[in-house]
Order: structure tokens, then C-alpha cells, then sequence
């Protein structure tokens, strides 16, 4: 049981700086745009790009050591590694292609195991002899699949695997992965630029822009508490507001006080709205600050339902419904406050969802204890 | 029909596909593989015999490897090797005539190989050797087949260069093509009619084969 450790800081030969941990048996996702260094960072780990600084170990196996210049080259890291466009040999037939990892073994074992490893991944037998030109993408996948499996990796690492097939063959595809990890305890790291993918299949998600891994924790704990606006942004928390830290409340120990600003360059106006918050002592008064809240912990209420919220940890505020999506199962509704004028996103489930209109007044009850203050990145 | 004449083309177009055999895959593979300063000078060397007409190569081989040049006299005085007028050198020769049909051409093939399959095999473990044995020569394949046929064809005919190196000395350097000439020049058409149309049938033959195995896959 072995935990995979990549801690990066080097500029060349691309930009690539924080850590990333991953157990035994774990699936983190690396979360972030297109272009973030998410693929460079798996083929650091997997050795086919060396990094100038940093370390990268799995256990007490070192795989490389920017300061002792120790590099494991990859063929002896045993990596089992999917890439994008599965990288399959075009002149081997699906199971010559499973068979490659099994080199060593004599040419009868190694097909015949290469066949177990097809069966395990749902691939039809009369399939077995075809090259990948003459399969369907999702079939292409799962050879591509069984054949990063076969070799009994250590680590397995996956490039956004799911991104070329249709809807139905994904889903398909996350229900064998998840058969598939169960059956081995190895760290898995799974790259995608898809959120619901990474809230879907992953433990836990590394969030990275530019090649810094921003912060790796819980969905939850992420969406919880993001450690900055650009964390905030790539995981797409909607409700992402800017604010004036105005410091602690005497009147509530623990709570500070935050101003509503509508955008960053706003002036300050103290007509703005004034919300409660927890303080950690963190955020000297008067500074520029990012905020986020969750869904969870905003209500929204009829205007005829007389409510008080609870000081310091509820908030009542007036608003206008700006905007009802229905999607099905559940609607999205646009919300804009009075001062400032900003829209607040929320979602809503139950048969109360359908009295939502446009133009229509309403309370928005704000559960103030979800309220997650960042101090602004300075550029 | 001139026996000894087909007999030595074919040795030498032999001989010659066996030295660019392997000077074509290493150096096609490297240049695809690696950029260095130059690397367009090279590229361009290589393309040069091409473009440049076979008299024009064969007199600067018979200026450079003839026993009044520094490089043949050094030749012939240590190594007691004379290349002008033998067999040997016509193997140069030939082999500089048809490098921008082995090399370069190559070259394009391991270029086309996908990048990611090289890095996936690389991590699948494979040692260097099974990565070139098993993914990188089946890929280039049938570049190799067709550009080896066309080579060998290439060299049974070649005229130019193989006149100005090695003459027309019987068993030695009189080869199909100059045999033809000689022929013409003889006004014994009949011999000459023979060995053309065998060159023809040898030609078309070999274009058709390369042709056929292009379209039919990798094996």
C-alpha cells in the first residue's frame, strides 16, 4: 500500500509547482482548463518528461530526485497510463496491443492473459482479433483500458479518458472504471477538465491553473472552502462575490463583518449590504476580499412568509427572481439583490419550484456560516 | 543478351540496397527523432543528388576519388584501394544516387509515426529495441519495401553517374545500362531491344509490386 507523492517546483521544461498526493487504492482528480498542465503533470509522474526540481516517490520507492539527480526512467516505473487517444497500436490487433505490457512472459501466456484482461473490461470475443482502426471508440477505450491494467501497475494514471465517446458509452465506461478499482488497490490519478466527471469519480480533487496545483482536498472540503477566487472559478462555484473584510464584530465573538461589493473596482458605499461571517483572524480589516457561498445554505422565501433570520448566523435579504431554468428533475433560479445589484444563482428542487416566475419579489434567507471568505490574489 | 552485364547491374543494385538498407533506417529515424543546428544543410545534402544531374555527381567523384586527388591517392597509397574504374566505386556511387530514395523518404515515415505511440510503449516498459522491432518498423514498413524496390530498380538502370565513375570495363563496371548504350552506339539494335525491354518489364514490375504492397497494409 503505497501513496504517490509528486511534489513539483521547476520552470522547465514546463512551468509546474505544487503537490500531489494520491493513496493506495485513492482516485484524485487533476481539475482544471484546458492548457492548465494537467497532462504534463501526469507524464511527470509517469516519466516521459523530467522536471528540473522536485521529488516524485511512490512509498519508499524514489522516482525522482530534482537535488540528487536521481531519475527512474519509465519503462522501470511500471505505470499503467491511458492517454487521450488511447495511443493504441494501430498494427496489433486488441489483444496483441493488451499483451505488450506482459513482454517478459513467453508468447502463449501472454496472449491468453491478455484475453482475461479483454473479458474483465467487457470486450466481446470476436473483437479480440481486430485492429483498433476496426473498433468503435468506446470499444478502442476499454482495449486501452485492459491494456494500462495488464501490466499490474503501480500507479495508474488516466488522460482524460472519457472525453472522446458519446454520453451513453461514458457512462458505461465510469461504471467498469469503478468495477476495475476495486479490484486494484494502486493510486489512481484521473485528468479531466470535466467537473461533474471529477465529482462523479473522483475522491478527491487537485484543482491547477498554469501548472500549479492550487489545492487538493474532498469535493466537499473544496467547494466548501476553495482556497482562492481562481480554486473558486475552475471548480464553478456560481456564487462567487467580491467583498470589503471590515473585521471582527464586537458584538459576536468569532463573526467579522463583510460589505457586499459588487465588482472589485467598485467604490465603497456604506449603503452596501453587510453580512455576517466567521472570522479565523486571518484577513486584516479593510482588505479586498473574494467570498463564496454553496447552494446549501441559500432559501429562498415568499415575500408573504414573515421570517427573521437569526444574528449573527442567518441573513435575510430582498430580492428579485431574474431568471427560472427548468432542468428536468430540478430548477435554476437567478436571483438580484437590492445593494448591491448582483445575481445570486441557486438551485431548487420540490413541488415549491414551480411558483418561482420572473419579475417575482422574494427573500433570500442566507445560511451566513457557509459564507467562505479568500483574501484577493494579488497578480 | 548481355549476361555478365545484367549479372553485374543486379550484384551492384544488390550490394547497394544492402549498405542504404540500414543507413536509411538510422538516418531517416535520427533526423526524425532529433533537431540539432544544420540539420536543413543536412537535409538539403541529402536531397542533392536528386536534383543534381548524374554527370555532374559522377565527375566530382571521378575528380575526388581518382588517384590525382589527395582523398584517392590517400586511398590507394595506404589502403591499396583504387575506386575509379571499379566495381567498389560504383557501389559509392550508387549509394550517393539513392540516398534521397532511402533516406529522406524514411525519414517522412518515422516522422508520420504518431508521437504518443513511441511515449506509450516507452511506458508500457518495453526495452528500446522491441519499441523499434515491434511499433517503429511496422509502421515505416511498407515505406521501407517500396523505397528498397525502388532503390534496387533505380540502380540496375542508373546510366550517368556509373558511366563517368566506372567506364565500361567488362565484368567490372560494364553494367545493363551502358551495355545498351555500348549497343546503340554499335548499331546491334537486336541486343539493345532485348536488354531495354527486360530493364522495362524488371521496372514496371517493381513499381507495380511497391505500388501493390502500399495498398495492401502493414503486414
Amino acid at each position: 500500500m503505497s501513496t504517490l507523492v509528486a511534489s513539483l517546483h521547476c520552470k522547465r521544461p514546463v512551468p509546474l509547482a505544487g503537490t500531489l498526493t494520491c493513496a493506495a487504492g485513492q482516485m484524485v482528480a487533476l481539475l482544471g482548463p484546458s492548457g492548465a498542465g494537467k497532462t504534463s503533470w501526469l507524464r511527470a509522474i509517469a516519466g516521459l518528461l523530467r522536471p528540473e526540481i522536485g521529488t516524485i516517490s511512490l512509498g519508499e520507492r524514489c522516482w525522482f530526485d530534482g537535488e540528487r539527480r536521481h531519475f527512474t526512467p519509465p519503462r522501470a516505473r511500471r505505470v499503467g497510463f491511458l492517454f487521450q487517444n488511447y495511443a493504441l497500436m494501430p498494427h496489433m490487433s486488441a489483444r496483441e496491443n493488451v499483451a505488450l505490457p506482459l513482454w517478459q512472459l513467453p508468447r502463449q501466456q501472454r496472449l491468453a492473459e491478455a484475453e482475461q484482461w479483454l473479458e474483465r473490461v467487457g470486450l466481446a470475443p470476436e473483437l479480440w482479433s481486430r485492429r483498433p482502426a476496426e473498433l468503435s471508440g468506446g470499444e478502442r477505450q476499454r482495449v486501452a483500458m485492459a491494456r494500462a491494467l495488464a501490466g499490474s501497475p503501480h500507479v495508474l494514471l488516466l488522460d482524460e479518458p472519457f472525453s472522446a465517446v458519446d454520453a451513453l458509452q461514458r457512462q458505461l465506461l465510469y461504471a467498469l472504471l469503478a468495477q476495475l478499482r476495486a479490484q486494484v488497490a494502486i493510486p489512481t490519478v484521473l485528468v479531466t477538465h470535466d467537473l461533474i466527471e471529477a465529482r462523479l469519480l473522483a475522491d478527491e480533487i487537485a484543482v491547477i491553473d498554469r501548472g500549479t496545483v492550487l489545492q487538493q482536498g474532498t469535493t466537499e472540503a473544496l467547494y466548501r472552502s476553495p482556497r482562492n477566487g481562481r480554486v473558486a472559478a475552475i471548480l464553478g462555484i456560481r456564487n462567487r462575490f467580491v467583498g470589503r473584510w471590515l473585521g471582527a464584530d464586537p458584538d459576536h465573538p468569532g463573526w467579522g463583518r463583510l460589505r457586499w461589493l459588487p465588482t472589485r473596482s467598485a467604490p465603497d458605499d456604506a449603503t452596501l449590504t453587510v453580512l455576517p461571517a466567521r472570522d479565523k483572524g486571518r484577513i486584516p480589516a479593510g482588505q479586498l476580499v473574494d467570498w463564496v457561498i454553496q447552494n446549501d445554505a441559500l432559501t429562498l422565501i415568499p415575500t408573504s412568509a414573515k421570517v427573521t433570520a437569526a444574528s449573527p448566523t442567518q441573513a435575510l435579504l430582498p430580492v428579485r427572481v431574474n431568471a427560472v431554468r427548468s432542468s428536468g428533475e430540478f430548477s435554476q433560479i437567478v436571483v438580484t439583490g437590492v445593494n448591491p445589484a448582483v445575481a445570486i444563482e441557486l438551485v431548487a428542487a420540490g413541488p415549491q419550484r414551480h411558483h418561482w416566475e420572473v419579475g417575482v419579489p422574494a427573500q433570500l434567507l442566507i445560511d451566513t456560516s457557509w459564507i467562505h471568505v479568500m483574501p484577493v490574489r494579488r497578480p | 543478351m548481355e549476361w555478365p552485364a545484367l549479372l553485374l547491374s543486379l550484384e551492384l543494385a544488390a550490394v547497394t540496397l544492402l549498405i542504404l538498407l540500414p543507413i536509411g533506417l538510422w538516418g531517416g529515424r535520427w533526423l526524425a527523432y532529433h533537431s540539432f543546428p544544420g540539420r536543413a544543410v543536412v537535409e538539403a545534402l541529402l536531397f542533392l543528388p536528386l536534383v543534381l544531374p548524374p554527370t555532374v555527381l559522377g565527375y566530382y567523384l571521378l575528380v575526388m576519388l581518382g588517384t590525382a586527388a589527395p582523398l584517392g591517392r590517400w586511398l590507394q597509397e595506404t589502403l591499396g584501394v583504387t575506386l575509379v574504374f571499379h566495381f567498389s566505386g560504383l557501389v559509392i556511387a550508387s549509394i550517393l544516387v539513392n540516398l534521397p530514395l532511402m533516406v529522406p523518404v524514411l525519414q517522412r515515415s518515422f516522422e508520420a509515426i504518431d508521437p504518443e505511440l513511441r511515449l506509450a510503449a516507452e511506458v508500457i516498459g518495453l526495452p528500446a529495441w522491441r519499441i523499434f522491432w515491434q511499433v517503429e518498423l511496422p509502421l515505416v514498413w511498407r515505406t521501407l519495401v517500396s523505397a528498397s524496390v525502388i532503390t534496387f530498380i533505380h540502380t540496375l538502370g542508373e546510366f550517368g553517374v556509373v558511366l563517368m565513375v566506372g567506364g565500361n570495363i567488362p565484368g567490372e563496371t560494364r553494367t545493363l545500362s551502358i551495355a545498351i548504350y555500348d549497343r546503340v552506339q554499335a548499331f546491334d539494335l537486336a541486343s539493345a531491344d532485348a536488354m531495354a525491354f527486360l530493364l522495362l518489364a524488371l521496372s514496371l514490375g517493381a513499381v507495380t509490386l511497391s505500388f501493390a504492397l502500399a495498398k495492401r497494409g502493414a503486414p
